[in-house]
């Protein structure tokens, strides 16, 4: 499958954080050819390994996080959903916004938005909170409260296409691409000759706040960690010293969460192999599972590698195929440099 | 009425940019009209010999266009800047896909990624000239061969059914009062009738003030969609009119106070004959009423509206049960108008 196909397929899944089990199982599938053994945590990370044959390898683990940003249901009034969000969505992209409801088959919703008919110019300006706001289901409250129990999830509808030629536009990019950037690296490991066993980590609950990484990272024990997510590229109403672009290449990150040999040695790779890269530096936390695999047990050496997305955390996230492509190269090339010794 | 109607709301025609619309529509009257004029603003004006002639001149009209966007500058990055056409609230667009033009190409209305807005910035929306599309070009020229300046755009346009008989789509206003108008042509009428499929209702109901002209009219029934707010952090005298309480029969809006006696026509109408209906409890909208009750010497007016919720937004939604009796209530005020 085409990197671009198994991004679109993966991203149409509906798997907020904490009910990730459909990307899970689809995950599961994809990944399977490629290594030896695919398990799971109390936390439903996956976890998977490609063995090299070596006694006493070194480990390797490629992390990217399953989940996405959602909403949850938290009541039902008149035949509308309340909701809280599951993880950071910005309250000015609700409004009129339709919603896959994570019932069992899933129902589909829109976020009623109130009309301005009894608002003045003033406050046409203001952002409605996302309290008052309801999903719409079209049902009456007997049928809404029957066919919806409290604590059911739901995501944005619709999933991820092309806006124009290679670059794909969507839901959940964050961070679903990235599974399927490790997916195609592991595809283009499969019949290469590694010193290390290489350890996938596709973790849950990252958009919480990294807690999948911390007992998936820890399950794993890995000496070496690549931590794979999504950054920011630049947009007109973006500051451009806090971004990076579209087209450039991989972000390889900078900085104290990233372990300077690791980093070094992924910068190197890119040169070696003219794999086109752009620096991300970070003063402090990272905000991806980069942050909890580092310190996880007495230390992990971590680097972080990220896709450069538009409009993160909203339905039309946007990417430009070259740069994932780029972080397969990277990621390949990376992996294959490793010797016994792992980074010397 | 229902397929007709989804098959409408697909269809682009932002204001001024009918064409898509006046065109499918046009196909499906031909054979069921008398004669068909399109003016020189586009709008679609379709006469029909009923059972009998009436003493005065009826005229029944929707409006085609719908709100929509149009492209006033492309940036050196590509990006597309733009501006409203109709009344869109700005709160409902960010995040939303878009498609421009006669190629529909595909954009999306951006927005800065949520970890880089203040709690000040969260707090307001943005204002229309920092709203900009995103297309996916590179570069400024790249651009330029996919969008034109002055190019019309409509919002994503997937029609679906959900829930218990609703219907969620863009252009519901007032593509549901087109597919209405179809059906009545399409049946065997009791009089003589005008139909007249507006453009530019949106931008101020420019279309209907020359149709009337033209026509020139003595009664006119004006068939629409407004505004249902009838939500639950609404209170109950600012919701304007309720999903499935049937068909909105107003007595007063932004724009018109309508005929008291066709108001009274009507509602009688619907009671007799079993439609169920309602009013506006508020003040509020405006319809292609406004033009056409003050041409000429004046038109007696009315308007059968239906009612739905998010409307100008990419994602109207309506209760079929409620706008499905339309057709037929049209048809029994023109019965009761040719005794």
């Amino acid at each position: 499958m085409l990197l671009k196909d198994m991004i679109i397929d993966l991203c149409g899944l509906p798997a907020p954080a904490g009910f990730e089990d459909k990307a899970f199982a689809r995950a599961k599938e994809l990944l399977a050819p490629f290594v030896d053994e695919i398990k799971t945590d109390a936390l439903g990370n996956l976890i998977a390994v490609k063995k090299c044959g070596r006694r006493g390898a070194k480990k390797l683990m490629l992390d990217a996080h399953m989940d996405e940003i959602g909403l949850i249901v938290t009541g039902v009034e008149k035949g509308f959903l309340r909701f809280s969000s599951i993880g950071g969505i910005d309250p000015r992209m609700l409004p009129a916004r339709e919603i896959k409801v994570l019932t069992e088959p899933p129902l589909f919703g829109i976020i009623d938005t109130f009309p301005p008919h009894a608002l003045s110019e003033e406050d046409m300006d203001k952002t409605i909170d996302a309290k008052k706001l309801f999903i719409d289901i079209g049902m009456s409250d007997e049928e809404a409260k029957k066919r919806v129990p409290l604590g059911t999830p739901a995501v944005f509808a619709g999933g991820v296409d092309e806006l124009c030629e290679n670059v794909l536009c969507g839901k959940s990019l964050d961070d679903r691409s990235c599974v399927a950037i490790i997916i195609k690296t592991m595809e283009a490991l499969a019949d290469k000759e590694l010193n290390v066993d290489v350890y996938c980590l596709f973790s849950t609950q990252e958009e919480l706040g990294t807690r999948g990484a911390v007992t998936g990272a820890y399950g794993i024990n890995p000496d070496y960690a690549v931590a794979l997510d999504v950054t920011f590229a630049s947009t007109p109403d973006s500051k451009r010293s806090e971004v990076l672009e579209m087209c450039k290449g991989a972000a390889i990150g900078v900085g104290p969460n990233m372990n300077r040999n690791i980093t070094n040695a992924l910068i190197k790779t890119a040169e070696d192999n003219g794999i086109p890269y752009q620096l991300e530096i970070m003063g402090g936390d990272s905000g991806t599972d980069g942050w909890v695999i580092q310190v996880c047990r007495e230390g992990v050496t971590t680097g972080i590698v990220s896709l450069p997305i538009r409009y993160m955390h909203s339905p039309v996230e946007t990417m430009d195929i070259s740069d994932a492509e780029t972080i397969v190269r990277l990621l390949t090339e990376f992996t294959q440099k490793l010797g016994e010794d792992g980074l010397s | 009425m229902l397929d007709t109607l989804k098959t409408l709301c697909y269809l682009s025609g932002a204001s001024g940019s009918e064409d898509e619309v006046r065109d499918y529509i046009l196909e499906r009257v031909l054979p069921y009209s008398d004669e068909i004029v399109t003016d020189n603003m586009g709008n679609l004006i379709v006469s029909k010999k009923g059972k009998k002639r009436c003493g005065r001149k009826i005229l029944i009209c929707a409006h085609m266009d719908e709100v929509g966007i149009i492209i006033t500058n492309i940036d050196d990055d590509g990006y597309l800047r733009f501006d409203f056409l109709g009344g869109v609230d700005r709160r409902v667009v960010i995040g939303k896909q878009v498609y421009i033009g006669k190629d529909r190409i595909r954009g999306v209305i951006g927005i800065k990624a949520y970890h880089h807005v203040s709690k000040e910035e969260e707090k307001s929306v943005p204002k229309r000239d920092e709203l900009y599309i995103d297309i996916g070009a590179k570069s400024k020229d790249e651009a330029k061969e996919l969008v034109s300046l002055a190019d019309a755009g409509v919002f994503e346009d997937s029609v679906l059914e959900f829930g218990e008989g609703f219907l969620k789509a863009k252009a519901i206003d007032d593509r549901v009062g087109c597919a209405a108008m179809i059906k009545l042509i399409e049946s065997e009428l009791p009089c003589d009738c005008t139909f007249a499929f507006t453009v530019q209702e949106e931008v101020g109901t420019r279309g209907a003030k020359i149709v009337s002209a033209r026509v020139n009219p003595d009664v006119a029934i004006v068939l629409e969609g407004t505004t249902a707010a009838d939500l639950p952090e609404v209170p109950e005298g600012k919701r304007i009119c309720s999903l499935g309480e049937g068909l909105v029969i107003p007595f007063m809006d932004k724009g018109a106070i309508y005929s008291r006696s066709l108001y009274k026509t009507v509602t009688e109408l619907a009671d007799k004959n079993g439609i169920r209906w309602q009013t506006k409890t508020m003040i509020a909208g405006g319809t292609d009423a406004s033009a056409v009750q003050r041409s000429g010497n004046g038109v007696d007016t009315i308007a059968i509206s239906a009612p739905m919720r998010n409307i100008h937004s990419p994602a109207c939604v309506a209760k079929i049960s409620d706008f499905e009796e339309m057709p037929r209530l049209a048809a029994l005020l023109l019965e009761a108008l040719a005794e």
